[in-house]
């Protein structure tokens, strides 16, 4: 269950307003999604210029396309379908290749870190992550997005998106909680006596 | 999956989505309002453009695929859709003694996407089936650009033969429409008259 912050109902006659051409429509749709699109481009790109073109190009596509969009799917899935593609096609250019990696290496028993994080903490840690393991993260996560859903969005296989989880998983867990030095405490007997 | 490692996964998930939506700094509504300032509607000046598109269309089709094209000059719209036919069956333009070198089909790549910058403004809004294959051929030319991009790469002369194969694509779409607004101006006139 998810509940991600594009989950937007936009009204019917607006939409109709949008695909007549209506600037102000065009307008009140971008002013609704701004923050949830330039989120998840940030979160996945990690850098605020190409989250901002991002944004950009993405809500272009939306405008120049909304003629096309067929009431199939809620308007707002079809916007963050558009935003992550536009964010993954980014991602690709920039990005090296992720090499994949076997999802049951990684087994996670101790408590997660992240419940006691705080969120500038954890924003922190997230920041560091490879951009299309924290991609994979976010939307699987955050947006909801199946194995198979991801794994057709980067063009790669379902095992190759569950690896990346588990690898993200792991390495934010180790961000947030780096081992303890195994370096053994002294200490001091008390004196009896 | 252990119910341990449900439980870190539902809880990083948690953790993710509680962080906060982010807007970007700078409010990037009126560089978009800019760029999808509504298009002018086809003037009646419009075929002295459309006249000259087609003349620069053919003379770049004649000039820059000379060396491929031992016959006498082929119309635009004839060599994109050979283009594109070879780009659809996924077979890139093999030639056999006249390949194109790298830089002459750098060049041609160049030479088209001026003309299509310089047309693009004050195009003529293209019908929805040739906006759909228009957007269709862009993300090619995107996906394209993202092997491109990738190091080390191998495969660059049939990537840049795609590359023109779509712009060229691109700009019959673009040439089937000045010239229908042209001849659709023609009709007006006719009937005005």
């Amino acid at each position: 269950m998810t509940t991600s912050s594009f989950q937007i109902e936009v009204p019917a006659d607006l939409l109709a307003r949008a695909r007549g051409g209506d600037a102000a429509a065009f307008e009140a749709i971008y002013r609704c999604f701004e923050r949830p699109a330039y989120t998840l481009a940030l979160r996945m790109l990690g850098d605020a210029d190409a989250a901002r073109d991002t944004l950009h190009d993405a809500m272009l596509k939306v405008f120049r396309r909304i003629a096309q969009f067929r009431n199939e799917a809620p308007f707002w899935a079809w916007l963050r379908q558009i935003v992550s593609n536009e964010a993954l096609m980014r991602l690709r250019r920039h990005e090296p290749p992720a090499s994949d990696l076997d999802a049951e290496e990684i087994v996670d028993i101790a408590p997660p870190p992240w419940v006691v994080a705080d969120a500038r903490t954890l924003e922190r840690a997230l920041a560091r992550l490879p951009a299309l393991t924290r991609s994979v993260l976010w939307l699987y996560h955050v947006e909801g997005y199946t194995h198979p859903q991801i794994a057709a969005a980067v063009g790669k296989t379902t095992s190759f998106s569950k690896s990346q989880l588990a690898r993200g998983t792991a390495r934010l867990r180790a961000l947030l909680d780096p081992p303890m030095e195994t370096e053994p405490c002294l200490m001091r007997t008390p004196q009896t006596g | 999956m252990s119910d341990a490692h449900t439980t870190n996964r539902l809880t990083l998930g948690d953790a993710l989505r509680a962080l906060p939506t982010l807007a970007p700094e700078r409010d990037g509504w009126p560089a978009l309002a800019a760029t999808l300032a509504p298009r002018r509607p086809t003037p009646r000046h419009a075929w002295p453009l459309a006249l000259a598109a087609c003349a620069l269309l053919v003379a770049l089709s004649a000039l820059g695929w000379r060396e491929r094209m031992r016959a006498p000059a082929t119309p635009a719209a004839t060599v994109a859709h050979a283009a594109a036919s070879s780009v659809m069956n996924g077979t890139a333009t093999t030639a056999t003694s006249n390949t194109p070198t790298l830089a002459q089909l750098q060049q041609r790549s160049r030479a088209l996407e001026r003309w299509l910058r310089q047309t693009g403004g004050d195009a003529t809004p293209l019908p929805g089936q040739d906006l759909a294959a228009a957007t269709e051929i862009e993300n090619l030319i995107g996906l394209t650009d993202v092997e491109l991009a990738a190091p080390r790469q191998t495969h660059a002369l049939a990537l840049w033969q795609r590359r023109v194969a779509l712009l060229e694509d691109l700009a019959a779409l673009r040439y089937s429409n000045y010239r229908l607004a042209a001849g659709g101006l023609a009709v007006a006139s006719t009937q005005v008259d």
